[in-house]
């Protein structure tokens, strides 16, 4: 057999839809939302053309097509990438570019551990989204395979879960071939479940239960509650590039900075001891809240777990809910820590949670926090408080940070 | 030189995202500096001497051709100014990067390259962390590691050092001034006891807190070796250099164009190690009368903290203390607490040095020089340079009440 001379690079990716093939009437609506998230969040890196065929899209990168391959992989609503060589749909045109995608994809499985000069099963999958191709697909995987895997040394057909798969998709506008599948993100499309606003800790848990939202579609913002001059500067960057580390999953992103010392303060020198946590993060909600009204934003999100800390009885979360204006979101209400933890480091925020700053001033903190709060005593204690004059400074200061998507 | 450094900007968020409205920190703030011992402002005079090789002037000092000479040439002038200031002779500074970097080329260049003579290594007390660390490093390749000893009064214990030194010690490290704390530690002394005792050993020394504020003399303090930073001495971020005494042999760290006589190689940082000469330059010119200076300043400190309820200023070694660096202990709330509000109120000293502020844990040295986890929560640095003046300590002072009474705390 000649050589076969190099492939060019994919000139396209081929994106398969997620949940929302399932949405019916509004699918339309889905998919324009999915192909606006595409462009932006593509937008840093090059410029790409999108073109939809049936239950699929194409996208056309005028650069960097790898690049944005890897950032398509966090546009939720995918259910997967593949990099595609487009032939015309014809057998003749189809056969020689198959080869020529299927050993370099061969070539490069060999180079991945553990694999070499071994033996590697592979096999071809045609779809015809267009009958008019004369050839039934069962018929053409064999030809394909018998045309492309000709005089290749060390590998063997098995249909069942090959090794390599070369894709062939076939539709009136052309054939796709590819021979990877990236998978996506899933979920739906950011922006059709409405607009959240994440409670930012430095922790680990609200950067995950603002990340679980996003991938339902719910697009977020984030408060964070800064209480310098007790913690510094540094503490406040943590929260932010935690928001960053997010911004890789959102085409951007917006972060109220709230100043909360003379929250602290008054809750530390007017209400009992015990009281003080659920206090404060009575004090956040009705911030959060007020923040969220002024902007447009349907709910709040927060990274509580049952029963993890003091403040995450079911009692005190209860206290703590009743605070807020808007529906509390807990999307990690159920999850272990080393759940979250898993999620975590999967979606790009553990390392950033790992660093060791002060999220909260000893000073403020009770020796023994209450464990089952009582509202009625929550809301008493309130009365001695100036709360409202309290809501209203923090949110005057608050500070705003942007970003655009992260690469 | 003004004192003040204009404002605090959002600097910190700039790289980070574009921040509107009013920064938590108050945007509008002028002031006060008093951290000098993790950076110093960039003299304006030495701003005007590198700024050109950040323009028109350009070379690669290892180019044959004239652009390349010229650069040469700038960086050989640097040589010979920061040669001057430390009694040294030009080919004996090697530059490098900074601190950290002439550190590790002597700690671990130095140990590595006296292998066939010894494996025991003698290091200092309280050395910065990036001496402690490379000396930890020697340990995990094999070679002994035994650290020296401070006396009850913080002071060196040097009959300790003589009864550890042997023949076959190769490596001993020992800094200056304490970068902490401020002790000034007799190297000279360690200096006589190391050569009666270890002829094969290289004796290194961190002096990166001494430039500019005592009389540096290789040759009195009988070293090997010895670690300078610009930017410690109103110099730029990016440079320092290694005192390589005539004669001593170093392993180099990084291979290649054979640069700095070989023992670092890759193409120097021209414009930072133009502003490192002209601010050694200017640091032993104006050492003198500023040397005086911080000495009138620093006793106007410590006098003014001795008005202050519970707050001692922490003089290990004292006598022998640097003029620039009061390390202060005020019980009750972390430093950090205390430094953020000082911040507040415009005024910026350092909750331990800045390294270990961020890794929240507690500085090896503070515990070496016996003070509890607790005490060593509470320990301020204020270091100051030849920019302070009267009005920074008084206005210290002053912020300082402030912040002890509003932390004091709340009555039940």
């Amino acid at each position: 057999m000649s050589t076969t001379p190099p492939l060019p690079p994919a000139p396209a990716l081929l994106l398969r839809y997620g949940e929302l093939t399932l949405k019916g009437l509004n699918q339309d609506q889905f998919i324009s939302r999915l192909r606006r998230n595409i462009l932006r969040q593509t937008s840093t890196i090059a410029p790409v053309r999108v073109e939809r065929l049936y239950n699929r899209m194409l996208v056309f990168p005028e650069q960097r097509t790898e690049q944005i391959a890897r950032k398509l992989q966090h546009v939720f609503g995918l259910k997967s990438i593949s990099p595609v060589w487009i032939a015309p749909p014809t057998p003749e045109a189809i056969l020689p570019l198959a080869r020529a995608v299927f050993l370099d994809a061969l070539e490069s499985y060999r180079g991945t551990p553990d694999v070499g000069s071994r033996v590697v099963t592979c096999r071809v999958e045609t779809t015809r989204a267009d009958k008019r191709f004369p050839i039934p697909s069962n018929v053409f995987d064999r030809q394909v395979g018998e045309h492309a895997l000709a005089n290749v040394a060390n590998i063997q057909v098995r249909l069942d879960d090959p090794e390599l798969t070369l894709g062939i998709d076939i539709r009136a506008e052309g054939a796709y071939l590819f021979a990877r599948r990236l998978p996506g993100a899933a979920g739906l499309p950011l922006g059709s479940s409405g607009r959240g606003l994440c409670l930012l800790s430095g922790g680990i848990d609200s950067p995950v239960a603002a990340w679980m939202m996003m991938k339902r579609g719910m697009w977020m913002s984030f408060v964070t509650f800064h209480s310098y001059p007790y913690i510094g500067e540094p503490s406040k960057q943590k929260v932010l590039a935690l928001a960053r580390n997010l911004s890789k999953w959102q085409p951007n992103s917006r972060t109220y900075v709230v100043p909360f010392s003379a929250c602290q303060e008054a809750i530390r020198d007017g209400a009992p001891e015990s009281y003080r946590t659920v206090l404060y993060r009575r004090m956040m909600q009705r911030i959060a809240s007020k923040l969220a009204r002024a902007h447009d934003i349907d709910a709040l999100v927060t990274g509580e777990s049952l029963g993890q800390v003091a403040s995450q009885t079911i009692e005190n979360m209860t206290c703590i809910a009743a605070a807020s204006e808007l529906p509390v979101l807990r999307p990690l209400v159920g999850y272990d820590k080393d759940d979250t933890i898993l999620l975590a480091r999967k979606i790009g925020t553990f390392d950033t949670s790992s660093r060791q700053e002060p999220d909260c001033c000893t000073v403020f903190m009770p020796e023994k926090p209450v464990i089952h709060g009582d509202l009625e005593l929550c809301t008493k204690f309130e009365d001695a408080l100036p709360v409202s004059a309290l809501v209203d400074a923090a949110c005057a200061g608050v500070e705003l940070v942007d970003f655009e998507a992260e690469v | 030189m003004r004192a003040r450094l204009g404002r605090i900007a959002p600097a910190p968020d700039a790289p980070l995202a574009r921040a509107r409205g009013i920064s938590s920190t108050g945007v509008t703030t002028p002031f006060v500096y008093l951290d000098h011992a993790a950076t110093t402002p960039l003299d304006p005079r030495v701003r005007d001497a590198l700024l050109p090789w950040l323009g028109e002037r350009f070379g690669n000092p290892s180019s044959r051709h004239k652009a390349g000479a010229a650069a040469a040439q700038a960086i050989d002038a640097a040589r010979g100014e920061v040669a001057r200031a430390i009694g040294a002779r030009r080919e004996e500074v090697v530059f490098t990067s900074g601190g950290t970097e002439a550190n590790a080329l002597a700690v671990l260049g130095g140990a590595r390259a006296r292998r066939e003579h010894g494996r025991h290594a003698l290091v200092g007390p309280t050395e910065h962390a990036c001496v402690r660390e490379c000396v930890q490093a020697l340990a995990r390749e094999g070679f002994e590691v035994e650290t020296l000893r401070l006396d009850a009064r913080g002071a060196l214990d040097l009959e300790h050092a003589a009864a550890r030194l042997r023949p076959d010690t190769i490596l001993v490290a020992q800094m200056l001034v304490q970068n902490e704390v401020g002790t000034i530690y007799p190297v000279r002394e360690l200096a006589r006891r190391v050569r009666a005792r270890s002829k094969h050993a290289l004796l290194h020394v961190d002096a990166v807190q001494a430039l500019g504020k005592l009389e540096l003399d290789v040759v009195d303090l009988g070293c090997d070796t010895l670690a300078l930073s610009a930017h410690k001495a109103h110099g730029p971020q990016g440079a320092g250099a290694l005192f390589v005494r005539e004669g001593v042999v170093l392993e180099p760290l990084v291979h290649g164009g054979g640069q700095e006589r070989g023992l670092r190689s890759g193409t120097p940082n021209v414009a930072a190690i133009v502003g490192f000469g002209a601010a050694a330059k200017l640091a032993e010119e104006l050492r003198p009368r500023h040397a005086h200076a911080l000495q009138t300043l620093r006793t106007r400190l410590v006098e003014g903290l001795a008005r202050i309820p519970g707050a001692r200023a922490f003089e290990p070694g004292a006598p022998h203390v640097a003029p620039h660096i009061v390390a202060l202990l005020i019980p009750g709330v972390p430093s950090e607490v205390r430094m953020h509000h000082l911040e507040e109120l415009g005024v910026v000293v350092s909750a331990g040095s800045a390294c270990q502020a961020q890794k929240q844990s507690i500085s090896p040295s503070l515990l070496a020089l016996g003070l509890t986890p607790d005490e060593s929560r509470t320990l301020l640095r204020i270091s100051m340079s030849r920019t302070t003046t009267p009005t920074d300590i008084d206005t210290l002072l002053t912020a300082l009440a402030q912040v002890e009474a509003k932390l004091a705390p709340p009555k039940r």
